[in-house]
């Protein structure tokens, strides 16, 4: 079993195909790896309580999928609630991650 | 007991320039966080971010009516690499390489900063061989 770390900078309703790296995510946890879907840059966008992209963040953390969203991308566009199942991360978790909490990094 | 004490090795290839994306100021944040944690850093600059280590940009000024909300001048995110990459020189933990063929199309390549190298695909292909993680970071239009 290998630890996933998926990175999404993009706004996931902005880029349809974003939808993908939701269902790696989905897909990796299924089959039995540690999968982590952090949320970076306008990937943040998503992480906002009340959108449809949160729905599907909400899902996926109830699959098992952690998922994470950077403290300073939520606070540079405003968002301050965030989805069921999205937890605030920070720059220091993410390079802690990177080196110690996964294997496989994918970047989106 | 003797303990691992060897640096994990992070390769990053970033295909971003200032103004198109946060990508590059995201990637220094990271590299910064690396760093202080003590693992080395390779950076891999390829299509527009060769631009990033332009030794030519320069601060450019706001307009006259904005000084009170944003200063007189803005900043540029060359000078953080450039800041970056002073601050790792004698520990030798960063190295910037950027792709040859990407600065001549570009013609930056007589103008590229001081601690950038200006290398190949097989710079990147041995950082990728000797990395303990390796991270690209694409670019979006």
């Amino acid at each position: 079993m290998s630890k996933f770390l998926i990175v999404e900078s993009r706004d996931l309703m902005e880029y349809k195909e974003s939808d993908f790296a939701l269902n790696l995510a989905s897909q990796l946890k299924k089959k039995g790896h540690e999968t982590t879907l952090y949320l970076i840059e306008n990937g943040a966008l998503a992480a906002r309580k009340g959108s449809e992209a949160a729905a599907k963040l909400t899902a996926i953390s109830k699959e098992g999928v952690k998922v994470l969203v950077e403290d300073l991308s939520l606070k540079l566009r405003g968002v301050k609630e965030r989805a069921e199942g999205v937890s605030e991360s920070t720059m220091d978790a993410l390079a802690d991650l990177i080196l110690d909490g996964a294997d496989k990094i994918i970047w989106y | 007991m003797a303990t691992d004490t060897k640096p994990k090795v992070v390769t990053i290839g970033i295909a971003t320039a200032s103004y198109q994306r946060e990508a590059p100021t995201t990637m220094l944040r990271l590299t910064e966080k690396l760093l202080q944690r003590g693992a080395h850093v390779n950076i891999w600059t390829f299509e527009e971010a060769v631009t990033l280590t332009n030794k030519d940009q320069k601060d450019h000024q706001e307009p006259p009516g904005l000084h009170e909300v944003a200063g007189k001048q803005h900043t540029y995110v060359g000078k953080f690499v450039d800041g970056i990459m002073k601050a790792a020189l004698h520990s030798g933990a960063l190295k910037w390489v950027v792709c040859i063929l990407c600065v001549q199309e570009r013609g930056v390549d007589a103008h590229q900063m001081n601690g950038a190298i200006i290398g190949t695909f097989g710079d990147f292909w041995k950082f990728a061989n000797a990395s303990d993680r390796l991270i690209i970071i694409p670019t979006y239009r």
